[in-house]
């Protein structure tokens, strides 16, 4: 039986080496266009745009979403290792959410593919992201009437812990490419011919495609582990909390971030990253699961020596034997698919928050 | 990940305390027929969890080691200051940070004899009490995967857990027996009550025997504080008001709502609690609210404030409360005066027999309990970049 799906898997393996090799046809893959328009309920969206930059909505309210995911840095951080909750570091880069509203598989190992609610009660519950009991959150809302006359008028009622994470998702909703040259069919002859190689000759098409350039599947690319994720115990612990927690065999003896293997359990995954979007690459460096790539040039290079080391390396990925020139065109069009810096008051909260919560006064004869 | 869930109502053992709850309040009510004063003896201890010295200085580590907690601010002793009787000297205690807690921090001094914990008795043990503290989210707000995680990365941890537990890696459930080991070794047996009642007679001041007399007699104390403990370890409602603070202090608002949800109140006691219902959140009977464990006598020279919600800042308020019969200054009482106890009437004390009073329960603290506090193992990488390397060269 292994034997039967061992061999199954090498026939597959070879056909898509062989496609490679012939080219990739025109078609073959979603076209990159661009993204689709999304309706948004502004009311919805502004107060998930206050939670998205409160630090109350943590543990011992000292890390909003926006302290890893900056607006400056296409809601990523430029850290090649996230920050964690205080007393904790990271174990990965944090990822960008620029069009994440677009996905339906969220985490560089997938692990989430229902919707972004349950993406945000990760972020928000994990002990090393947020660490917040989530009632605790709720009372703290209602504590703050700016919050409760927003859940209000945005048709939730009294604040509750659910409306929280259906409104920072429609908040989600507005983080979305402005602007591209990609999507105003503005692109530099350079990007032009970078497009062409990224579809044919490069074959980064295979994985990345679609408006948001990527389809959403796992693979192993051979990125190369950050130490920093075992040297620093900070980071470490995180990363201990974590395999712990998805029931990784024999995690403490782990010197590799499991990646897709979290998520099934099966050898053949150890490694694999879901593919990401390319849009907005321009503000999130660096790069990769665990930002071990600088540069967006360092990245085709990458690339063009085939990619990293590992046994279990998708057959996708060969050397590409690009020229120099070559390599400049596809950074161009990897460029091409940023637009403008979403960090206008349109998208990022500005008001203080009060210092304290105010006292909700004739206590004793409102309900609570 | 947080798991959070309702702390389980514990019915059938609920249902036995009551049973016993309600026999107390109508047995014991013609002075002296509750258990006399009594010395300490030993603490008892589980037999799943024998007393080691190396547990307990394990124990100890773990104490005073803010790592077993969610931020790494929060450990035990950050509400269970050595310098403030193992307890913090306020109404309520320090919370979390961000949070404020909603009840006095009770003092760790003894707690090894109670077979219950918390002023409304929810754990079972001091291994319990440990986790659920630790676990809190007003508390420690620690979840087991993450302390657990920590714990293997400090090589000194490791060693002293595989010496003690003889496992390989630190385990979450043995931070809790050796933080109990280390709570059983905190008691104080030889106050000059003890001494008294073991024979010596001059351990006692003519002042503080006078108060005996009134605690065992007139004063009626004995009913509920007796035996050795100095508690019939049993829920009443003494009529303890509500702490106003409530009512004045946004962030003590907050965690008073979220603790009727982490008790598990029905919509409608969410709605409407605007007191501490105790032993009603795990009885869930309408006659047990506003019930709290009666706490015990010891070590109080230094656990001020008073009381499950801290109201009382000194003794001298405690007793008027008593002698008003259950009343403060002000004529507040208890949110649930249907449930308060027949055994709370007006004394009629006079000031002398409150002194005496107070002289007798002072003399239940002996020396105050001081300790050095340990240096904290650090942290270590587990793995050589050497080791990383290879791993990597491996792949
Ligand atoms: C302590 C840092 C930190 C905080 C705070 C944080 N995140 Fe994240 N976030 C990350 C990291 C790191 C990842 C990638 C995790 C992984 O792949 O395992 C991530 C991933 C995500 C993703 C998935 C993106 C994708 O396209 O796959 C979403 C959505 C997200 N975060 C939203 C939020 C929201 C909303 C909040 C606030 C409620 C938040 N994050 C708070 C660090 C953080
Ligand atoms: C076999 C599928 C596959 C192919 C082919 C592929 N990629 Fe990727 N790409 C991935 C995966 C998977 C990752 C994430 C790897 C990780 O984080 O460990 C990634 C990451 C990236 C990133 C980093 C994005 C970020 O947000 O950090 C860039 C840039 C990128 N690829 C560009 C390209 C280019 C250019 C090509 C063609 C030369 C290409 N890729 C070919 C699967 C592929």
């Amino acid at each position: 039986m292994g034997v039967r799906v061992k061999t199954g898997r090498t026939v597959l393996a070879a056909t898509i080496g062989l496609g490679v090799a012939l080219g990739v046809q025109a078609g073959e893959y979603p076209d990159l266009g661009p993204l689709p328009q999304l309706k948004i309920d502004a009311a919805k969206a502004e107060l998930g745009k206050r939670l998205f930059f409160d630090r109350r909505i943590s543990g011992d309210a000292g890390i909003s979403c926006a302290d890893c995911h900056k607006p400056e840095n296409g809601y990523a951080h430029p850290d090649a290792l996230s920050p964690g909750y205080p007393g904790n570091g990271h174990f990965r880069n944090s990822a960008s959410l620029v069009n994440t509203a677009h996905k339906n598989v969220w985490n560089w190992d997938g692990r989430i593919g229902t919707n972004l609610n349950d993406m945000t009660r990760e972020m928000l519950t994990e002990d090393y992201i947020m660490n917040m009991d989530m009632r605790i959150m709720q009372e703290r809302a209602k504590q703050d009437p700016v919050y409760v006359k927003m859940f209000k008028d945005a048709g939730y009622g009294e604040p509750s812990n659910g409306s929280v994470r259906k409104a920072i998702p429609e908040y989600l909703k507005t983080l979305t490419s402005k602007n591209a040259p990609f999507d105003s069919g503005k692109l530099s002859p350079a990007a032009k011919k970078g497009q062409a190689l990224f579809e044919g000759k490069a074959g980064c098409i295979q994985c990345h495609n679609g408006p948001m350039l990527t389809d959403l599947k796992a693979y192993n690319t051979g990125v190369p582990e950050n130490f920093d994720v075992f040297l620093d115990p900070m980071n470490h612990q995180a990363f201990l909390a974590f395999v712990m927690f998805q029931g990784v065999p024999d995690y403490m003896n782990m010197k590799r971030d499991p990646g897709y293997y979290n998520v099934t359990l099966e050898q053949q995954d150890m490694g694999s990253f879901v593919t990401p979007s390319l849009r907005e690459l321009k503000y999130t460096a660096p790069y990769m699961h665990n930002g071990m790539i600088g540069t967006l040039a360092e990245v085709v290079e990458f690339y063009n020596g085939g990619g990293g080391k590992d046994s279990r390396k998708s057959d996708k990925l060969k050397a590409l034997n690009l020229s120099a020139e070559e390599k400049q065109d596809l950074v161009a069009f990897l460029e091409s698919l940023s637009g403008d810096p979403l960090t206008g008051p349109g998208y990022v909260w500005s008001e203080e928050y009060p210092s304290e919560y105010p006292v909700i006064e004739n206590w004793r004869q409102v309900r609570n | 990940m947080k798991l959070k869930k309702y702390t389980p109502t514990l019915v059938a053992a609920a249902i036995a305390t009551v049973l016993l709850a309600g026999f107390s309040a109508t047995t014991i009510s013609a002075e002296g027929s509750a258990p006399a004063l009594a010395p300490l003896g030993d603490p008892p201890i589980p037999p799943d969890n024998l007393q080691t010295p190396e547990k307990i200085e394990l124990g100890k580590l773990l104490f005073f080691d803010p790592r077993i907690g969610g931020d790494a601010s929060t450990g035990c002793s950050t509400c269970h200051e050595p310098d403030q009787g193992w307890a913090w000297a306020e109404d309520f205690s320090r919370g979390y940070p961000g949070t404020v807690h909603w009840r006095n921090s009770q003092t760790i001094i003894n707690s090894a004899y109670f077979p219950r914990q918390f002023w409304a008795g929810s754990a079972s043990s001091n291994e319990k009490q440990a986790k659920s503290a630790a676990k809190g989210g007003v508390a420690g707000n620690g979840e087991d995967d993450i302390m657990e995680a920590r714990l293997a990365l400090i090589p000194e941890y490791r060693k002293r857990f595989k010496e003690v537990f003889g496992t390989e890696w630190p385990l979450i459930f043995d931070v809790w027996h050796a933080i109990s080991a280390f709570e059983r070794s905190l008691v104080q047996k030889d106050t000059p009550v003890d001494k008294y009642l073991q024979g010596d007679k001059s351990a006692l001041s003519e002042e503080a025997v006078r108060g005996k007399a009134l605690f065992e007699g007139k004063a009626g104390c004995i009913q509920c504080h007796n035996g050795a403990l100095t508690s019939d370890t049993d829920y009443h409602n003494v009529g303890v008001p509500p702490n106003i603070r409530w009512e004045e202090d946004g962030l003590a608002q907050i965690t008073f709502r979220f603790e009727q949800y982490a008790k598990g109140q029905t919509e409608e006691g969410y709605r409407s609690a605007k007191s501490d219902w105790g032993f009603y959140y795990r009885s869930k009977n309408k006659w047990d609210r506003g019930k709290f464990r009666t706490a015990p006598l010891r070590y109080i020279a230094y656990t001020a404030p008073y009381m499950h919600n801290g109201v009382f800042y000194t003794l001298e308020e405690v007793i008027d409360f008593y002698d008003r019969g259950g009343f403060d200054e002000e004529g507040r009482t208890t949110a649930f005066p249907e449930n308060k106890s027949p055994l709370i009437k007006p004394l009629g004390l006079s000031d002398e027999e409150k002194a005496d009073l107070i002289a007798f329960l002072e003399a239940y603290s002996g020396e105050e309990i001081m300790i050095e506090k340990p240096e904290l193992p650090e942290y270590a990488p587990l793995f050589t970049k050497a080791e990383l390397e290879a791993a990597q060269e491996a792949k």
